[in-house]
């Protein structure tokens, strides 16, 4: 594709640094709208893929698209870069800003972004942002065609996209080629475990940006205010089932570990009994299994089974649909980060959970808490390390215009400029 | 709790260290209506004085009163309830052996306490005879351990250690302390062994011997070891970032040691348990190596229900060993793997676990 395009640029030059970021923002947002219908026949053959490639159920899958395709709109991104640079105009012209000097924001040379393979279109809104900063981008993606067919998408919209944007096959950080691209990019995004990750920085120049999203987990708190009354216990209930089951508990704002204050109006216990009930409701929404990882769970319950016979902790779930709950297991391990198994800790206060992801370094990604959580709960969410926090029920739908992992949507992809006097 | 009327530790012994002499003698050492009525006796045993596993048993749907009909039947703990409590049938303040799990994601380990060392060497020294010693050789012991009298908690060390004491020429040695092999003493000993035509008996981890040929190679070192040398590999790389497949293990030992490939003997064991498995000296040249076991050794492989699956069909290892007379006759594994020519062959735990998503994993963290 990235030669086919060259060939194409050298007979009608058509630089998509020379448009005005505001009609880029806008083509990206009518290619995403076209993506945010189901029936877009492209996006259909996609869903099949991801289905194949990742055993998600339909509604899994959909979700997800729709989740990703529905928040690239014209607004979302002109609101996320004027966040960040100020001003729209600033990616094509120098702005004026109050009290410092007029600022003009370059898109890097050339990105590259890794994608992740056991991910749904992980790449497309960092590739979206490159995009908008008038990059040249290679995605580096796995063996499923969606970020291809998204950036077809975009090439029909206007040619100018395939002269910035190739998406190309990874085949590992050995293969020349990636080795290449790596070492010319002067910026790498890259998703994937730590081993993956160090492997690629190693490949890149000494000054090039790199971006890692390497791989974390979620964890949530829920104060006894939040369990005053068993609807409002029962509400908290779903918003956890949905976002521990959600993608089968696998993705890093899936929510691997529950914190839930003990002596609220409804028990720790009870709400660990509502909780299975509220998974049990939702699985029937995001259908799903244990998948491959099923003796992993089974031998996490055979374990929380013996504790639970000594007096230990309880386990439950899994009788209607799969799924596993285990309430105080051992704090001297860490969480089980296992699909569709949830790890409930009944605590005192804030500072027990503080103590616990201390304890274990572990990176956080999200951090849900209940409606109205009191600022403790908050605050621990912050110390805890968390790059997002997000209510109950909506962890694994971020927002297009938070960061992602802690940093800027666009600025890892532009150079700023001051010009002063 | 109370000792009831139950067999007594003394009669159990005595019939299991009977069980294993008829097997060193020759003899089937028990056959299934023996294992069945042994296993069946140590349930009585260990719900009688093991409070722990008694409450699981109970949980089970297992008591005194109703006792599983078969040794299938016999409720199995989880390898990690070793950590969660002291599963002994006595007061482990007498425990002539007391074993360590190495520790992964959990502070605590797991200790294993054993009454009578009498059994486990009884079994292990059986075992050992009949998988890695059936010509008799008097081996010199070069160990890619650490030397048990500096770590008496491991049981790898102490299966080791008393081998090398009982089917060694007395020249035994360990190359592995603190995580790291003496290479240079290592190299001492083998070419010592080499020039005295000594048959050499190597034992230790996967991740050692991945280690020493790594040394090896960077020393640009090779030998023909003496005929009759053979090695014990064991553990593989659990808890090691890297790996190396155990078909190219072998052939670099091969071609770094001069140790033919059929001499390779993989042992399967756990700390929860006082007997292994090893590699049957049938399936030693074949590409499919099946693990083999003393008769009292049994397993069931299992699906995650719990259920016994069908032979050849994969699993979740559950074993039954009658020397674990003072600790928990039954135990759960994580390990997968399927039965197959009376034995097992063994998968290890993420044979069919590919990964999904974008969380962290236990393994993830700890290689961060």
């Amino acid at each position: 594709m990235w030669t086919r395009r060259h060939a194409a640029v050298r007979s009608a030059p058509k630089i998509l640094r020379e448009r005005k970021a505001a009609q880029i923002v806008d083509e990206i947002a009518g290619a995403a709208e076209r993506w945010s219908d189901a029936a877009f026949p492209p996006r259909v053959r996609a869903t099949r893929a991801a289905m194949e490639r990742l055993a998600y159920t339909e509604p899994v899958v959909d979700y997800a698209l729709d989740r990703l395709f529905g928040a690239i709109t014209r607004d979302a991104l002109r609101a996320t870069i004027e966040g960040e640079l100020g001003s729209l105009d600033a990616l094509d012209d120098f702005v004026p800003r109050k009290g410092r000097p007029d600022v003009r924001y370059a898109g890097l040379d050339l990105v590259t972004i890794i994608s992740s393979d056991t991910t749904i279109g992980v790449a497309i809104p960092p590739l979206v942002f490159a995009a908008c900063a008038k990059s040249k981008v290679i995605v580096k993606d796995r063996n499923d065609r969606l970020v291809a067919a998204f950036v077809e998408t975009l090439i029909a919209q206007r040619q100018e996209f395939g002269e910035a944007i190739a998406v190309e096959t990874w085949n590992g950080h050995a293969d020349p080629r990636a080795v290449a691209h790596l070492s010319r990019s002067d910026a790498v995004v890259a998703f994937g475990g730590p081993e993956a990750l160090r492997a690629i920085r190693a490949h890149c120049k000494p000054d090039a940006r790199f971006i890692p999203f390497g791989h974390r987990a979620s964890v949530g708190y829920i104060g006894r205010e939040s369990l005053a009354n068993e609807e409002r216990a029962r509400e908290t209930a779903t918003g956890a089932a949905r976002d521990a089951l959600l993608y089968d508990g696998e993705g890093c704002l899936s929510l691997h570990a529950l914190f839930v204050e003990r002596d609220g109006a409804v028990e720790a216990e009870s709400f660990a009994a509502l909780l299975s009930v509220a998974f049990d409701a939702v699985a029937n929404e995001f259908p799903g299994d244990f998948g491959a990882r099923a003796p992993a769970v089974a031998a996490y319950r055979e374990a929380a089974h013996f504790r639970a016979s000594q007096g230990r902790g309880k386990v439950g779930g899994g009788v209607v649909t799969p799924h596993l709950i285990v309430v105080d297991p051992p704090r001297d391990e860490l969480p089980p980060l296992l699909p569709r198994t949830l790890a409930v800790y009944t605590v005192e206060k804030p500072a027990d959970a503080a103590a616990f992801l201390r304890h274990h370094a572990l990176p956080l990604e999200g951090f849900a808490i209940a409606p109205g959580a009191r600022p403790a709960v908050v605050a621990l969410g912050v110390e805890a390390g968390a790059v997002r926090i997000a209510r109950l029920g909506t962890l694994q739908a971020p927002v297009l215009t938070g960061e992602h992992g802690g940093v800027g949507r666009i600025l890892p992809f532009v150079r700023a400029i001051s010009r002063e006097g | 709790m109370t000792p009831t009327a139950g067999p007594s530790a003394a009669d159990l012994d005595v019939s299991f260290l009977a069980m294993v002499g008829d097997w060193r003698r020759g003899g089937a050492g028990c056959d299934d209506a023996g294992f069945d009525a042994h296993a069946r006796a140590l349930f009585v045993h260990q719900v009688e004085r093991n409070e722990p596993y008694a409450r699981y048993a109970e949980s089970c749907g297992f008591t005194l009163a109703r006792q599983p009909r078969t040794w299938r039947e016999i409720p199995a703990v989880p390898s990690s309830a070793f950590k969660d409590a002291t599963l002994a049938t006595f007061d482990v303040a007498r425990a002539e052996l007391e074993f360590h799990t190495s520790g992964t994601t959990a502070d605590r380990v797991g200790k294993h306490f054993v009454e009578r060392a009498e059994l486990y060497d009884a079994s292990l020294a059986a075992g050992f005879d009949r998988f890695m010693l059936a010509d008799r050789p008097k081996l010199r012991f070069l160990n890619l351990v650490p030397n048990p009298r500096h770590n008496k908690r491991s049981s790898l060390g102490y299966m080791v250690g008393h081998v090398s004491l009982l089917c060694g020429d007395g020249r035994a040695a360990y190359f592995v302390e603190d995580d790291a092999i003496d290479v240079a003493g290592f190299l001492l000993a083998f070419e010592d062994a080499v020039r005295e035509a000594a048959p050499v008996g190597m034992t230790g981890t996967a991740f050692a011997f991945a280690g020493l040929l790594d040394a090896l190679d960077e020393r640009k070192k090779s030998f023909a070891a003496p005929p009759g040398s053979r090695i014990m590999e064991t553990g593989g790389f659990k808890g090691r970032a890297r790996v190396v497949a155990q078909d190219e293990l072998y052939r670099r030992l091969e071609a770094a040691l001069g140790i033919p490939q059929t001499s390779v003997v993989a042992e399967y064991g756990m700390t929860e348990l006082l007997s292994q498995y090893y590699d049957s000296v049938e399936s030693r040249s074949s590409p499919t190596r099946i693990k083999a076991a003393p008769p009292w050794l049994r397993t069931l492989v299992v699906d995650n229900a719990g259920r016994e699956v069908a032979p050849g069909e994969i699993g979740t290892l559950r074993h039954f060993d009658l020397a674990n007379r003072s600790s928990v006759v039954a135990v759960q594994t994580e390990d997968r793997g399927y039965a197959a020519q009376g034995g097992i062959v063994l998968l290890g735990r993420d044979v069919d676990a590919p990964p999904r998503g974008c969380s962290l994993g236990a393994e993830d963290l700890a290689r961060t």
